[in-house]
């Protein structure tokens, strides 16, 4: 009598733990057969992303699309290191898919089922693949700066151009430090880090704050919090399209490119790959402009009709506004991107 | 009558009647008792205890598996991880004081407060607490930032020409660290406050103490140890604080809970992560059995 | 370490909390040197009255002077008055020997006169190897010592205690009242003391005030409450009475004054008689405690009279005293205490 109530209670104790324990886990082994998940960069460009990649390539291939948000390559490095990869596809910036790569951390693609025609050759990689091509730009409050800085050593300068600043300290922050410095676009890479970041200690007292996600410069241009500041084109276009009295020019902008990969051991690969060819399509493709001041990465998608000339001739990737652009080098982000994040890691300290 | 057992009733009763029964029960109970605390034990050991052995054993591997002292040998070489471990006991330090020289008074003023009225005030106090932190922090950012409700009332009020600097560095992270901290401090040191006897300040007052002289030779003694544990808990909390040096220090307070996210994200084995926190895990522990030698010290 | 105590004079306290009058223009003087009481049931003011001779409340109006020093306005710390708490308040940090000390060292004596002076205090309450004890270490008798000794150690001229030895079991209250009373003798302090206790009141004070809805309704010495009560309150709270019409007046009977004899055989003296019939005896140990229903048309038909004997005096006595039996009762005529009720 006194052994089973003792050992009752041990029994019942433990299985609450037990419980507890089950329901922390998540018992959501299965995946629903017809879905892959995606991760992307959240906020309003991820909103964009809803209406012109995922919601159509779900219709096209019947693959319900979960998209969820990541803020970088550690998350995918966390999924497969601890062997719990959850999503399927997960999109990183710049040389972020090739350092990814490099790690092991992804899964080769499968070219049988999608169709790179219109995709510039060096952006189809074994393991990857470009998605879409973004721009960081300068912008600026049109009601406190009214001769806004031309060029990125303007910028640099708040003797010449008088105002509050903010930068973010990473990825192409170098190249505009080393264009400000006076290195020609043409002689830019490989990066002389050394004398970026000498340019950007002696910038940093000017900075009135550092942003560090997207979200947080929208705030800083909406609020007025600072007179310039660098953004990319999908934030500062939304906030001009929402009244703020911001405006932002290609002049010196840096062009990069955004970036597909499936996490190595995905449970959904071939869905994936799926997907991934069906947002690639020139018809999908043509979706983004009207969403978000992007482009496409496939040219084809400017044979469709979707995209009406006065459309284009406003994209990123239009002739006109790429001329007066930097193409950023992919390759050498791969190669170069952790230690430059220790650098600007010393330099905030 | 005359054994020397004792008498009752005119019965004699043996040596240890019922001794070995009585000892049973008290052992049974003994054993119910840990047995019903095991889960929790348990749960120490497999989410607490665990865990922080698992990341001291991954500090010293590299992402090839190998053994190595690199994740600790970078923090000695690079003076910024200096700057960074000091930055961060600075402004937990700080923010430690300011919820002190705060929450003391409002503490104090709860604890004489009739119960009804302090409720309500302790309800202004908790209420913010349950707010998710983010909200919080962006609210204050709101509050602080250039055009700011803050600056722009002290504007138009012609009290300063041009809007202060309240945001986006260390007084920005101290003003919503110090918010957020504040009831950690309070709801300890109000605990304590309420145990003191009211009629001992009485006594004070009536032996001839001023009632200066009395708060600082009776009151407050009484209430440090409530004070002291929450500033330990606030100081604790505050090494780890993440968020609101993020969002408010606009990159100019960089502690150590960002270094060590940017390690997750920079390095590819967690080595370098997990050395930092090993790090400040053992300074942090150097730091409470200092600090609690000293307060006992000061108390003898 | 003897000292002159202040006289203290109390003129005109008026209090009232929201419309409940705790203290009803209030007057005592106080002897300088005298123990007095502050005796009431329990709401009746005498704990505010102590609070505002303290510094701790204040009233509405009135003057409250120690000697001829103004004290109404003066803060509690400025008072120099010795005060023991109910609960003994002392110090949970501090030891035996600091708390003592403490009052001392608030007035910068000089060290080596704290030690002498601490010593002696803790002498003179009995413990004097309790120094260095740390005070949840101490029984409720102990700390109610050391509570003492801290608020005599100054030699303050005012001693107040609120309810000092309502925490104490009988015999160790008992023992305490007589020591606190030596204490006075030898320390010469003027000392008000707040106690709902009549017996204790009795027992320690010089005179006894007693409030009642903080009226004072009787200040004197306890002869005088007892043998010559001013009032139906006073004659019925302090010690046992009964009341009886009698001749047209209020007559207050305490019961151990009163001669029982079987019917027709009360002789000699001056008697006022009553005749009844027994209800009910108690043994109380040390005396008989008995109840009799008056029947007697005279005076006091209904009443249920109580009376108390002395064991001995009915061992020897005449046995008179059962259950259901018919007696007569005298009160000696010059113990009969007759309250003149015009007066109210």
């Amino acid at each position: 009598m006194k052994k089973t109530s003792k050992t009752k209670n041990l029994l019942m104790a433990w299985s609450a733990l037990g419980g507890i324990a089950a329901g922390l886990l998540g018992v959501s082994g299965q995946a629903m057969a017809q879905e892959v998940t995606v991760a992307s960069w959240g906020g309003t460009y991820q909103e964009a992303l809803r209406k012109a990649f995922y919601g159509p390539a779900s219709k096209e291939t019947g693959i319900t699309i979960k998209d969820v948000t990541l803020k970088g390559i550690a998350d995918v490095r966390l999924q497969v290191k601890a062997n719990a990869v959850v999503w399927d596809v997960a999109e990183l910036f710049g040389g972020g898919c090739e350092q990814a790569r490099r790690e092991d951390l992804s899964e080769p693609l499968d070219y049988s089922v999608i169709k790179t025609d219109g995709i510039p050759p060096q952006l189809v990689n074994s393991h990857w693949i470009a998605i879409n091509s973004y721009s960081t730009v300068m912008a600026w409050n049109t009601d406190r700066v009214k001769n806004p800085p031309k060029n990125w050593a303007e910028f640099f300068d708040n003797k010449k151009v008088p105002g509050t600043r903010s930068i973010s300290p990473q990825s192409v922050t170098v190249e505009m430090a080393l264009l400000a410095d006076g290195v020609p676009a043409d002689k830019l890479y490989p990066l002389d880090l050394d004398r970026a970041f000498k340019k950007l200690a002696e910038f940093k007292p000017q900075v009135t704050t550092f942003w560090m996600t997207g979200a947080a410069s929208t705030q800083l241009a909406l609020s007025g919090e600072v007179d310039m500041l660098t953004m990319w084109t999908s934030r500062a276009q939304a906030a001009k399209n929402e009244g703020a009295k911001i405006d932002y020019t290609y002049e010196g902008a840096l062009l990069g490119i955004q970036c597909l990969m499936v996490p190595k051991g995905a449970k959904n690969k071939a869905n994936a790959m799926k997907v991934i060819a069906s947002m690639l399509t020139p018809e999908i493709q043509a979706n983004l402009p009207h969403h978000v001041a992007y482009s496409p990465i496939n040219a084809k998608a400017m044979d469709t009709g979707k995209i009406p000339p006065e459309l284009a001739r406003t994209l990123n990737s239009s002739p006109e506004n790429r001329a007066k652009q930097v193409v950023v080098d992919v390759m050498w982000w791969a190669d170069h991107g952790q230690e430059v994040q220790e650098r600007f890691d010393k330099l905030m300290k | 009558m005359s054994g020397q057992g004792g008498t009752s009733l005119g019965l004699t009763a043996p040596a240890g009647l019922n001794a070995e029964g009585i000892a049973e029960d008290i052992r049974r109970e003994r054993r119910n008792l840990r047995l019903l605390a095991s889960p929790a034990l348990g749960l120490v050991l497999v989410l607490i205890i665990g865990p922080m052995l698992w990341l001291f054993y991954l500090s010293f591997y590299n992402e090839h598996g190998q053994f190595t002292f690199e994740h600790y040998a970078r923090m000695f070489d690079e003076g910024a991880y200096f700057t960074i471990f000091w930055t961060t006991f600075e402004v937990s330090a700080i923010v430690t004081l300011f919820c002190a020289l705060l929450g003391y008074p409002l503490a104090y003023l709860l604890a004489q407060m009739p119960a009804r009225w302090a409720n309500i005030v302790m309800l202004g106090v908790l209420v913010p607490f349950w707010t998710a932190l983010l909200v919080r922090t962006y609210a204050w950012l709101v509050l602080l930032q250039r055009r700011g409700l803050v600056n722009d009332t002290l504007v138009s009020w012609g009290i300063i020409d041009q809007p202060l600097a309240l945001v986006h560095n260390l007084t920005g992270t101290l003003i919503g660290m110090t918010h957020v901290m504040i009831p950690f401090l309070v709801l300890p040191l109000y605990a304590t406050m309420k145990t003191i006897d009211p009629n001992l300040l009485r006594a004070s007052g009536s032996l001839g103490a001023s009632p200066t002289r009395a708060f600082w030779s009776v009151y407050y003694p009484l209430s440090a140890p409530g004070l002291y544990a929450g500033m330990i808990l606030v100081f604790i909390f505050c090494l780890g604080f993440y968020v609101t040096p993020a969002v408010l220090g606009g990159g100019r307070v960089i502690m150590i809970a960002q270094r060590i996210d940017n390690s997750v994200s920079l390095y590819p084995s967690w080595g370098a992560a997990s050395a930092l926190g090993v790090v400040l895990l053992l300074i942090t522990i150097v730091l409470m059995v200092v600090g609690l030698w000293i307060s006992k010290l000061a108390r003898r | 370490m003897s000292k002159q105590g202040l006289s203290v004079t109390v003129t005109g306290i008026n209090k009232k909390f929201g419309s409940h009058v705790a203290l009803d223009n209030v007057n005592i003087f106080i002897k300088p040197g005298e123990f007095i009481s502050l005796l009431g049931p329990s709401g009746s003011g005498k704990t505010t009255l102590l609070m505002i001779l303290a510094g701790f409340a204040r009233p509405d109006s009135g003057s409250v002077k120690f000697g001829e020093t103004e004290m109404i306005r003066m803060p509690p710390h400025k008072r120099n008055i010795g005060m023991m708490f109910q609960n003994y308040a002392l110090f949970p940090h501090m030891t035996v020997g600091e708390n003592v000390a403490y009052p001392l060292k608030l007035r910068r004596t000089p060290k080596a006169e704290i030690v002498q002076r601490v010593t002696a205090a803790l002498d003179l309450v009995k413990l004097a190897q309790y120094g260095d004890r740390r005070v949840d270490q101490l029984s409720g008798g102990q700390r109610q010592r050391v509570a003492l000794a801290r608020a005599v150690v100054f030699q303050p001229q005012v001693l107040l205690m609120d309810e000092p030895l309502s925490a104490l079991d009988k015999n160790l209250r008992e023992q305490m009242q007589i020591e606190i009373r030596q204490l006075h003798e030898k320390l010469g302090m003027t000392t008000i003391t707040v106690t709902h206790d009549q017996r204790e009141a009795l027992t320690m004070s010089d005179r006894v005030a007693v409030i009642d809805h903080g009226k004072l309704m009787q200040f004197g010495t306890p002869v005088e409450l007892y043998e010559r009560p001013a009032n139906r309150f006073v004659a019925g709270f302090i010690g046992e009475s009964t009341f009886i019409e009698h001749e047209g007046r209020t007559l207050v009977v305490r019961p151990e004054r009163l001669q029982v004899e079987k019917p027709g055989q009360l002789n000699g003296g001056d008697w006022i008689k009553f005749a009844g019939r027994v209800q009910s005896v108690i043994f109380q140990g040390d005396s008989l405690l008995s109840t009799v229903l008056l029947s007697d048309k005279a005076g006091g038909q209904g009443v249920a009279l109580q009376l108390r004997q002395t064991v001995s005096r009915t061992a020897a006595g005449n046995g008179s005293l059962n259950i259901d039996t018919e007696v007569e009762i005298g009160l000696h005529r010059g113990d009969a205490i007759f309250l003149d009720e015009s007066k109210q």
